[in-house]
């Protein structure tokens, strides 16, 4: 659990963190997003000490972090940024097993640890152990940002927009892995971003922050329905929220079971499928009713508009 | 790629007029009278002479029509002259020299130098159109060494002006080398090592940067003969104020104001690099590597420092290629070296002896900028080749 209590950090006169207050529970994605300049940033790197904190108190499990040795601190927490910040003059296998080495792993645990996370980050071993990072695309490289980041199997994982600089498509690609092995690791995890779609799509839990204060924190479905001032408003999207709260719902959540009368339809979903993607379809389709269907093809249910729409006259 | 390889024929043409066009050697009755210039065709007999302008010809054929495997004949046929140069002029020499003449002597007329430069020169344009790798540009470079050393063994070319210099004075020559190597390398080894602690101090405090590249810079305007000679002075005064520095072996003049002298000449390149060096290093990379839980001695020595490892050493080149030269001046304050050859040929006239000094430093030159050049390659092959 890492909590941040009434925590300030100033530049000078300048205040770049005002009074911050926030708990992250273990095992919970949380993330901070705002525009440039918000503080987000700033109250990353306060937590693993690359910057230190003016004011208040920052304690992981309870324990204030400016008893910890700095250096010993940061080796217990990932750390993976935008530019990925891979030594370029390191075989990608030798930039993975960066902080195990530091912390004095044996050789044979630090091989058979890299291993592994390639593995998981859908790295071949063969294929990419001693390349170099310049001889990666950006999608891989920050694979490999992320596996270094893990390396030492960190209880935190803190990721300073590590998908920022990456295209559409390798960036949801990312997202989604991330949410995969999320679901394998559970670590506690702070992700920053100033890209509202990102924080919905992976967040447990929303912190949205302006002139380094927190104008908003909870999970998604609540900043999505209540934004607290206009600012949260437009960063939610305005009136295009509605299909950011669709993306957020599963048709599984939505469907009703399936009646057996019911003419084919043209187009199906699947469960897991989101309701963006269920609203995007009838709209191509022209149609009202979608089959859901389950990943054997089986009809599991059915999705009329009208339970997206509560048709009051 | 069959194109006219225009670089070639204008090399080869370059070479036939060194052919015909200049003298090849010069016989002097001897060692300082300038003698009589011979152009290749009078010097050689008419088998020689085609065993010459035959391979030439086939060169600028082959580069009309430009085909890979052509390069390939070409780049043999500039290597084999190469290799038969030294035995070639060994040949005519001796021909043109009565036996039994012991002052007289040949000096390398512009015509030989002229033959060689351009075959050279092909090699090089060649090395590089056939794309040979490192191994290919050794063989191609060490075979006419070799070849010349060779000849050179047998006594071959001892009635050269050059080699009856070197004769003359071996033990003294091969001082001149040491001297110069160790003044340059005590010169290099020493700006490095306040390079090092300059750049470090500039990283620390910025404000000292700007003022010890003005005073490095200002350093490097003062002519090298000026500066020579105004380290005499405060040298002196200090060995007699503090005697204990005489008996380090400190002098007014000699290695003490020299090694001064170059120092000062070195530092501006080599503080410039290696603070650049250091600074140029991706924030990213350093950002990351202090996240990742290094020290700041870690994240110095096993990252910034690495990293900014080719740059330095550009650096070091630049300033040992520059030191090799200007320690030639440095032998007029006594300091020993290379130059004193030089500045004893300049004096007697006698332009072999101003060749024997002045040669081994442009080699020395070129092999320290080749050797340093390949090592940055090799540092810098982890992140930026394949």
């Amino acid at each position: 659990m890492i909590e941040l209590d009434g925590v300030s950090r100033f530049f000078g006169a300048e205040v770049a963190v005002d009074n911050i207050s926030l708990t992250i529970p273990d095992g919970s994605l949380c993330v901070l997003v705002g525009t440039s300049g918000c503080g987000k940033s700033t109250t990353l790197r306060m937590i693993n000490r690359l910057i230190e904190h003016s004011a208040g108190e920052i304690r992981i499990d309870g324990h204030q972090i400016r008893r910890f040795n700095e250096e010993k601190l940061r080796r217990r927490i990932g750390y993976a940024i935008q530019n990925t910040g891979l030594f370029p003059h390191w075989t990608v296998a030798r930039n993975i097993g960066v902080v195990p080495r530091l912390l004095k792993w044996d050789h044979a645990a630090v091989d058979q640890r890299v291993r592994e996370l390639m593995a998981l980050l859908g790295l071949e071993f063969d294929e990419f152990a001693n390349k170099y990072p310049h001889q990666l695309s950006g999608g891989q490289a920050q694979r490999v940002g992320v596996a270094r980041a893990l390396a030492a199997d960190p209880g935190i994982l803190l990721m300073d927009e590590p998908f920022g600089a990456l295209d559409p498509i390798t960036r949801a690609n990312l997202q989604t892995e991330l949410l995969r092995i999320q679901s394998h690791i559970r670590k506690t995890i702070v992700f920053v971003t100033h890209d509202m779609d990102e924080a919905l799509r992976l967040a447990d839990h929303i912190v949205v922050m302006r002139a380094g204060r927190i104008i908003q924190q909870g999970p998604p479905t609540r900043i999505l329905a209540d934004p607290a001032d206009d600012f949260v408003e437009t960063l939610v999207g305005g009136r295009d929220r509605g299909l950011k709260r669709a993306a957020l719902t599963r048709v599984g959540e939505m469907m009703e079971p399936a009646d057996a009368g019911a003419p084919a339809a043209v187009a199906t979903v699947t469960p897991d499928d989101s309701m963006r993607l269920a609203v995007s379809l009838m709209l191509w389709h022209g149609v009202s009713r979608l089959a859901v269907v389950d990943d054997t093809g089986r009809r599991v249910g059915t999705l009329p508009l009208s339970r997206l729409v509560d048709d009051r006259p | 790629m069959k194109r006219t390889n225009r670089v070639s024929l204008v090399l080869v043409l370059l070479a036939l007029l060194g052919v015909f066009g200049l003298d090849a050697v010069r016989i002097q009755p001897n060692r300082i009278v300038a003698g009589t210039g011979y152009r290749l065709f009078e010097a050689l007999g008419p088998v020689e002479l085609l065993a010459i302008v035959l391979p030439l010809c086939l060169i600028a054929g082959l580069a009309l029509r430009g085909s890979r495997s052509g390069a390939m004949v070409m780049l043999v046929s500039a290597v084999g002259l190469l290799l038969a140069a030294p035995w070639g002029l060994g040949a005519a020499i001796t021909t043109l020299i009565e036996p039994g003449n012991g002052a007289a002597r040949a000096a390398i007329g512009g015509g030989t130098w002229l033959l060689i430069f351009a075959l050279v020169l092909l090699l090089v344009d060649l090395r590089q159109r056939l794309g040979l790798g490192v191994g290919g540009g050794l063989l191609v470079a060490t075979a006419p060494v070799a070849s010349l050393a060779m000849a050179l063994m047998q006594g071959r070319l001892d009635a050269l002006g050059l080699v009856r210099e070197y004769l003359g004075r071996r033990e003294a020559f091969v001082d001149a080398v040491v001297d110069h190597l160790v003044l340059v390398g005590l010169a290099v080894g020493a700006s490095l090592g306040i390079a090092v602690l300059l750049a470090l101090l500039m990283r620390r405090a910025p404000r000292i940067r700007q003022g010890t590249l003005g005073v490095l810079s200002f350093v490097q305007t003062i002519p090298s003969l000026a500066l020579f000679g105004l380290l005499l002075a405060p040298l002196s005064w200090l060995v007699a104020r503090y005697p204990v520095l005489e008996s380090l072996g400190v002098q007014g003049i000699g290695l003490a104001p020299a090694l001064l002298a170059l120092v000062g000449y070195s530092l501006l390149p080599m503080t410039r690099n290696t603070y650049i060096a250091l600074e140029s290093v991706d924030e990213a990379v350093i950002e990351s590597a202090r996240g990742m839980g290094m020290g700041p001695l870690q994240v110095f020595f096993r990252v910034r420092l690495v990293l900014a490892l080719p740059l330095i050493i550009e650096g070091v080149r630049i300033t040992s290629v520059q030191a090799i030269g200007l320690a030639a001046v440095a032998a007029l304050i006594g300091a020993g070296g290379l130059g004193t050859l030089i500045f004893q040929g300049l004096g007697q006239a006698a332009m072999n002896l101003v060749m024997l000094g002045a040669l081994p430093i442009v080699m020395m030159a070129m092999l320290v900028d080749a050797l340093l050049k390949a090592l940055a390659g090799a540092l810098r092959r982890g992140d930026a080749d394949d």
